[in-house]
């Protein structure tokens, strides 16, 4: 019995909450489940570093030789620097970082200003909130395919609904996909439509979860709506917020779906993502060696981002502990 | 102040219900063209016509008789289903053991986990495609089953166990006094218990599948094995759009991943709200 009972204390790993002894005794039990608890993640983490590190590593090391592709395969001739080097002197990659970072700021800060809007609203709904919800999730289970076509269908220039409006307003007839600024505008509504309920949902959730009595303090001190929402509201969100930001900026950052099918990177490589510069440089070039380069830059970068915001991830996988 | 009482036509016809009306109108529209479009006859598709008129179902039947779009939907669905088993099955496995067992460096491996979950696809697809060259996995199932299944297992995981920390340890002990194994432990107490772990991990594991593009399009172009995204995205070939014919597509690829999020509602929006991983 008193086996049982320390195996199951310690088998929280330590945690504050939980009565630990002082000095750990060695416990056979204890070895016994973490042997097993390896044993039991060890097909999930298997397939994960099968088909995410081990390819990660080898994208780094085809990006650091000179790659020749022959009709039955491929092989690594000899280490080089120069894929990075032609990199770094290419303005395809400069414009389709400039892009793809321009891209991302600018879509999630829309984004997470309409998400906030459309939260405070709904959570100022009596009836229906239910029923919003339910129609918040349509955009976010879309498949991205599909929502570009359909945006690409409206933008369509002789029987698109956008032209139409346009014209009835009187604002001309503005070639939306095939001019660089409106192409790049209208990518950003079709990734707008799609991901604000996404925001939307998530500070709903933490504006529900916030403490009633702040509110009422603030009340009786007479503070305007205004003034409660940004001193009691969105600093007391402000944790939601940033893990919401971190990471729809680390996932906007591999965009492919919505430019590849919509503008095809164009008009000419005005809405070319990092992500189809390297697919293109990949697939259609064959060129594997400054592919490769093109991705692993992009990899690296959202690894730097990760470990910028390392603080954020620890946090969230502390708090359950 | 925050949710003072209306009085007359302002509990009607205030701030919030406009907006709420706009937002929702904002959503809907687009969705509306869609489906409007969808029904449409051929030729009309080219028109700003607001109401189909005649309703057609000539857009579904070229859909499915004109281009291959059944064997698309099939792809999609076996796919799909086989990867989220196998997540779920693998998931709850290494939930459980990094949520309840005292392993050392598991919150390292959490960490990484996570961090693997944001990862750009486009960083491993070349490797996997010569790789699966090499083996003869290109234009096959499980040339989406393995990555579909190790891309989405890092946030089940994490949901799954967030779910297995809750459950009291009491419970477990019961089991281990029983003298029951770890296995049926998982089985017969833990999983019950995570069973609302499992609805959200599963759906999101069958939402990302299901809208998958960039690998789809890498590993299996040949059309007996293209997915619903690879497939409407190529219906557009040659000389003019068939946007009716996309749009029937898309109705019919749309309402499967609809139906079931409505289902699961409560649970998508648990896993949103308590992860935020997936956008």
């Amino acid at each position: 019995m008193t086996a049982i009972s320390s195996a199951s204390g310690q088998s929280a790993g330590g945690q504050a909450r939980t009565f630990v002894p002082p000095v750990p005794r060695p416990d056979i039990n204890r070895k016994r489940l973490a042997r097993m608890g390896w044993g039991f993640s060890a097909p999930a983490l298997l397939v994960i570093a099968a088909v995410t590190i081990f390819p990660i590593v080898y994208s780094v090391i085809m990006s650091l030789n000179n790659v020749a592709v022959t009709g039955n395969g491929f092989s690594l001739d000899g280490f080089t620097f120069s894929n990075y080097n032609l990199l770094i002197h290419a303005s395809l990659w400069r414009d389709a970082l400039f892009f793809t970072v321009y891209y991302t700021v600018v879509t999630v800060i829309v984004e997470l200003v309409i998400g906030t809007c459309i939260a405070l609203v709904l959570e100022r709904l009596v009836a229906g909130r239910g029923w919003m919800m339910a129609l918040l999730l349509i955009p976010w289970s879309m498949i991205t395919v599909i929502n570009a076509e359909l945006w690409a269908y409206i933008y369509n220039g002789t029987y698109g609904v956008a032209d139409y409006i346009f014209g009835g307003l009187g604002l001309g007839h503005p070639v939306i996909l095939g001019t660089p600024t409106p192409a790049i505008i209208g990518l950003m509504v079709a990734d707008i439509w799609k991901t604000t309920p996404f925001v939307a949902i998530i500070v709903l959730a933490g504006l529900v979860m916030l403490p009633g009595d702040v509110y009422e303090a603030a009340e009786m001190d007479g503070a305007s709506g205004w003034y409660t929402f940004w001193h009691v509201t969105l600093p007391l969100l402000r944790p939601t917020i940033a893990l919401a930001v971190m990471f729809r900026v680390l996932q906007a950052f591999g965009l492919f779906d919505l430019p590849y099918v919509m503008t095809g990177g164009g008009p000419g490589t005005s809405t070319q993502s990092l992500s189809i510069l390297a697919f293109n440089a990949l697939f259609k070039n064959l060129s594997f060696g400054p592919g490769a380069a093109v991705a692993t830059s992009t990899a690296l970068l959202v690894l730097l981002g990760c470990l910028a915001t390392l603080r954020v991830f620890r946090a969230q996988v502390g708090q359950g502990d | 102040m925050r949710n003072r009482k209306r009085v007359g036509w302002h509990r009607y016809i205030n701030g919030v219900v406009i907006s709420t009306i706009v937002t929702a109108l904002f959503i809907l529209l687009p969705l509306y063209w869609l489906i409007a479009s969808s029904f449409k006859a051929p030729n009309d598709v080219g028109t700003t016509q607001l109401f189909p008129n005649p309703i057609s179902g000539a857009n579904y039947s070229n859909a499915f008789v004109g281009f291959d779009f059944g064997i698309y939907f099939r792809n999609s669905l076996v796919v799909t289903i086989i990867a989220t088993a196998l997540v779920l099955v693998l998931g709850t496995l290494a939930g459980y053991a990094l949520g309840r067992l005292p392993m050392r460096g598991k919150f390292t491996t959490l960490v990484i986990l996570l961090m693997i979950s944001v990862f750009p696809e486009v960083a491993v697809i070349a490797p996997l495609f010569l790789l699966m060259k090499e083996i003869g996995w290109l234009n096959s199932y499980q040339a989406l089953i393995l990555p579909y299944t190790a891309f989405n297992l890092p946030f089940a995981i994490w949901i799954l166990r967030n779910y297995m920390l809750g459950i009291p340890k009491e419970m477990e002990e019961t089991g281990r006094i029983d003298g029951a194994g770890a296995l049926r432990t998982v089985w017969t107490i833990i999983l019950p218990q995570a069973l609302p772990g499992l609805f959200t991990a599963g759906i999101f594991c069958f939402t990302a599948c299901w809208t998958e593009f960039l690998m789809a399009l890498t590993f299996n172009d040949s059309n007996n094995f293209r997915t619903i995204p690879v497939g409407i995205a190529d219906f557009g070939g040659n000389f003019q759009v068939p946007y009716g014919t996309i749009f029937a597509a898309s109705v019919v690829a749309v309402v499967p991943i609809g139906i079931l999020v409505f289902v699961f509602r409560k649970f998508v929006i648990s896993g949103l709200t308590s992860g935020a991983v997936k956008g």
